[in-house]
């Protein structure tokens, strides 16, 4: 019910000129590239990165925020609030860890602050105005940690693009996520490169600022 | 070592709350049971469900691996299952509180992820990958 009010009192201001400042969520399984995208986005319109990359999973345990990022295109401009979420998953295994180099004692903190992680990161759905969905190109993208996030944005009416990312690797099948997502916008991209960056923001202009 | 498959009938789960239905399925799959549930939980009920093993992961249960396919459902089922949503939504306004909903028609499997190497779905089956 609070939401609701919250919805009212945005479009009550929006009948003034005011527009709020999108909170664009980035969403999506671990190690897909959502840390690398914040941080080309943010780095294309404010100079500054977001937050730190590694092969390791789960290296984004808390949300990191970028706020205010001006979005200029032709004549449009959005102001995003930007969130780089951490990785959802259904499990986590601190054994994982140990292969990259971590002792038992830092894998079992890391494991335990991603699973914070994901609590926070579902716990925010509710308070994002567009999702940036990211799936790794090169991976299957049906999986349930896939189907269940896009199943609950699709439930709270929230405005929703599909990024197929890492276009750049040669195993890259962008046309998979289409295949198993058609009702969605697809863009894709690669956020190491940053190919593809314009059409993304033409489609974070075109769909996120529908909002809830 | 052996596996134990669960299979479960909607009656079953039916009628419970949701925590109390979450806990059912999470407490088989801690035990190392994999379970084969006939429905399909709603997405937010979904999410509720990681969040809680998220809850539990330790040193011997590091997660689930689950995978449901929903039924399409058209006609009268359709119908049905809309009338049930938005019954379900009125009832959280005057109630404010999260009304216990059906499972919708389907198949879902959840497992401990200690035995569940991998989940290979298609639109229309799923394969299943165990390592004991």
């Amino acid at each position: 019910m609070n939401f609701g009010f919250r919805n009212f009192f945005d479009w009550f201001l929006g009948l003034f000129g005011y527009r709020k400042n999108i909170r664009l969520g980035i969403y999506g399984e671990t190690n897909v590239g959502k840390t690398t995208l914040a941080n080309r986005i943010s780095l294309d319109w404010t100079g500054e990165e977001v937050g730190k990359v590694s092969e390791i999973p789960h290296e984004t345990r808390t949300i990191q925020k970028k706020e205010k990022i001006e979005i200029k295109l032709n004549s449009k401009k959005i102001v995003l609030n930007l969130l780089d979420m951490p990785g959802l998953a259904t499990k986590v295994d601190y054994r994982t860890f140990l292969k990259y180099g971590l002792s038992k004692k830092q894998a079992k903190i890391r494991a335990k602050e991603a699973t914070e992680g994901i609590i926070e990161a579902i716990k925010w759905l509710s308070n994002v105005d567009a999702v940036l969905a990211v799936m790794d190109a090169t991976q299957d993208p049906l999986t349930q940690v896939n189907i269940t996030l896009l199943g609950n944005l699709e439930a709270r009416k929230i405005p929703v693009i599909l990024v197929a990312n890492k276009i750049d690797k040669k195993k890259a099948k962008p046309n998979a996520i289409r295949e198993a997502f058609p009702q969605y916008p697809v863009v894709e991209v690669s956020a190491l490169k940053g190919k593809n960056m314009n059409e993304l923001y033409e489609a974070i202009a075109k769909y996120a600022r529908r909002g809830k | 070592m052996k596996l134990k498959l669960d299979f479960v009938s909607s009656s079953t789960l039916d009628g419970k709350p949701k925590k109390e239905r979450i806990n059912y399925i999470l407490s088989k799959v801690k035990d190392g049971s994999i379970l084969v549930m006939d429905g399909v939980m709603s997405p937010d009920e979904e999410l509720d469900l990681i969040r809680e093993t998220m809850r539990r992961v330790d040193d011997g249960f590091p997660g689930i691996e689950v995978c449901s396919l929903k039924k399409k459902v058209k006609g009268f089922q359709l119908f049905m299952e809309r009338l049930s949503d938005q019954t379900a939504k009125i009832q959280q306004i005057f109630t404010r509180r999260t009304p216990d909903k059906k499972l919708k028609f389907g198949i879902t499997l959840v497992g401990p992820a200690k035995y569940i190497k991998k989940i290979k779905k298609n639109p229309n089956s799923f394969s299943v990958l165990t390592e004991v």
